[in-house]
């Protein structure tokens, strides 16, 4: 018997339960039901689940607040759903710790590859705790070389600078998943670095130019309008 | 004042946002100014000072003129009279024209009527000015305040007017696909025994269907909300166009995954102050009509170019393109436009077409549409390369 991946779905709207369960079960995930933000908390703390999927508008608490609570003591993967429209919720979510997000009204297979996504990453990060990548990380034509700091397409070095590979690999670390332009800018250049993304986004116009056949329909980065960068995830 | 209860169940600060009244002043009618009380009864306080100082002043320059030029006392009280007029027709309310008379018939009794320079209230006449003064100032202000007043009556008529129509407008856009998502799932679970399953497909394919064109209807309405304050006001950041041209062709893509769009963009990097997600919407909106309206519409083309400190992004298709009578009006909103034709809300570009037109209008840019030579629609948005007042 295989051991099924337990998702929590805190929602407080009946109808969207029933289509998470409808869906998740399908495909094959142990589904545990919130509905408002108390149950939520207490069922994060008893049941462990693999993944939480948070909605942030409860009728009890804002769901940031349990995002913020629970990152205190676990780094469980959490997605965010939100109705907002602004993507200003939507960085505060992430730089909060929330590992993705998704916005309502969404489909399924959004669903599904974010769900997937979201418990990948926790696993990876349960293996290799220290961060550093190794190996190597293959999509399309693309392949990052993390050992020899190399990005190649379609076998051929796309000569990135030093600081192009530190934010291409930096996406493929966290593969699939939206970086926001403030934590890509933290990593790379350190935390005194000021707000402005402005060298982030020409940095990435270069990365783009050199990897993607056309900047503007790109197959391996992509951008998230006001929140950040995504790369495709990888085979 | 009524609300579109329907955009999403619970989201109260949305829902404010969404009433009519926003709608109609951000959306369908920009150009007229809504006053927000307090701080611009500060702003107005200040600039009536200034008018009022200004005229006063003016109106003591010219009496000390007239002045070195012989006896003035009787062109001087008519010439603050006239500058009380003046004070009381360009200021708000009555205060500033009654201080300005006041001050008028201090001035003039004290600089420039005999005895110059002193107050002496027992000058024959004297009370008659005052009085003559004091009535010009109070009886323009009560008419310019009632002039005002009823030109607010007018606009906020035609206010309550749009505001109809454009609810009616949405509401049919609206009604429609939801009265197919009713009938179909109702049909469903009514029949279930009775129903083949490729019927039963079919129906569900026209609830999503029917669903996905709701969304559509309301993310051009949620955009809308992002254009806020007086003049239509938004927030630009410097934005790169490849990116947020990318980002609308994958949104696009995953609703018509079977159109080919192609998008041809100079290689140098361009960075322009833009809302992107609005803008974003705009590009996705225009592909989105290529297809429901191209109606044989295959492949879409992205054109990019920068022309004279403008980025000009034009869309073009090859499809049916765009009828002759609707060329003139496609941009003017569902409301006038399309009565006259078979009224299908799948045929209706209006809302979208309408909010891409607002969105553009809002970064000082603008929007064209034609016909191809070659068959096909072009439609075209500039929008200016900087800002105007720098950062």
């Amino acid at each position: 018997m295989d051991i099924k991946d337990r998702v929590l779905v805190v929602e407080d709207d009946k109808s969207i339960r029933n289509f998470f369960r409808t869906v998740l079960e399908a495909n094959n995930y142990h589904v545990v039901m919130a509905s408002t933000g108390t149950e939520a908390y207490s069922l994060i703390t008893s049941r462990c689940p693999d993944v939480v999927i948070l909605d942030l508008g409860l009728p009890d608490m804002d769901g940031i607040k349990i995002l913020k609570n629970v990152r205190e003591w676990s780094s469980m993967p959490i997605i965010v759903v939100s109705a907002r429209t602004h993507e200003r919720d939507k960085v505060e979510a992430l730089d909060l710790g929330a590992d993705d997000y998704i916005t309502k009204p969404f489909g399924t297979s959004e669903l599904l590859a974010r769900i997937r996504t979201a418990i990948r990453h926790a696993r990876a990060a349960c293996l290799a705790p220290e961060g550093i990548q190794t190996g190597v990380y293959r999509s399309g034509k693309m392949v990052i070389d993390y050992d020899k700091h190399r990005v190649y397409i379609d076998g051929e070095d796309a000569n990135l600078t030093q600081n192009e590979y530190k934010i291409v690999s930096l996406l493929g670390k966290y593969g699939g998943k939206v970086l926001t332009y403030d934590f890509i800018i933290k990593e790379i250049w350190g935390p005194n670095m000021k707000t402005d993304n402005r060298i982030l986004r020409v940095n990435m116009a270069n990365i783009r130019r050199k990897i993607e056949k056309n900047p503007a329909q790109p197959q391996y980065i992509f951008t998230e309008v006001g929140v950040g960068y995504r790369i495709v995830e990888p085979e | 004042m009524q609300n579109f209860i329907f955009l999403q169940r619970k989201s109260p600060g949305v829902l404010q946002q969404m009433s009519g009244d926003f709608l109609f002043n951000k959306f369908l009618a920009p150009k007229y100014v809504i006053i927000s009380p307090m701080r611009e009864h500060k702003k107005f306080l200040k600039k009536d000072i200034c008018i009022t100082a200004g005229i006063l002043g003016i109106a003591s320059l010219v009496a000390l003129l007239l002045q070195r030029f012989g006896s003035t006392d009787t062109h001087v009280p008519l010439l603050f009279v006239l500058a009380v007029l003046f004070v009381s027709r360009f200021t708000q309310g009555y205060v500033c024209g009654i201080v300005a008379s006041m001050i008028a018939v201090v001035e003039v009794n004290y600089v420039f009527t005999y005895p110059y320079f002193e107050i002496n209230f027992t000058l024959t006449g004297y009370p008659l000015t005052f009085v003559a003064m004091l009535a010009v100032s109070v009886s323009v202000g009560t008419l310019t305040t009632q002039i005002k007043q009823q030109e607010q009556i007018r606009l906020e008529a035609e206010k309550e007017k749009m505001r109809g129509n454009l609810l009616r407008a949405v509401s049919h856009d609206i009604r429609t696909p939801l009265t197919s998502i009713v009938g179909s799932a109702s049909g469903i679970l009514d029949n279930q025994q009775l129903l083949s399953k490729e019927r039963m497909l079919e129906l569900i394919q026209d609830v999503k269907d029917e669903a996905q064109w709701l969304i559509r209807i309301v993310e051009n309405l949620l955009s809308v909300t992002r254009i806020n304050g007086e003049n239509a006001q938004i927030h630009t950041d410097d934005e790169i166009v490849e990116e947020i041209i990318g980002s609308a062709v994958l949104k696009f893509r995953k609703r018509f995954p079977q159109m080919s769009v192609e998008v041809v963009i100079p290689t140098e990097f361009l960075m322009v102050p833009m809302d992107g997600i609005l803008i974003e919407q705009v590009i996705v909106n225009l592909l989105e009509n290529s297809v429901l309206h191209g109606k044989t519409t295959k492949n879409i083309q992205i054109v990019v170019n920068k022309h004279a400190n403008r980025l000009i992004i034009a869309i073009e298709d090859d499809g049916e393109g765009i009828k002759e009578t609707v060329l003139p009006v496609m941009f003017d909103g569902c409301l006038q436009s399309m009565e006259g034709e078979e009224y299908d809300a799948r045929r209706n570009m209006g809302i979208g077409l309408s909010v891409c037109m607002s969105i553009v209008k809002a970064h000082k840019g603008d929007m064209k549409a034609e016909n191809k030579d070659t068959g096909g629609a072009r439609v075209l948005f500039w929008l200016p390369m900087e800002e105007e007042h720098g950062h």
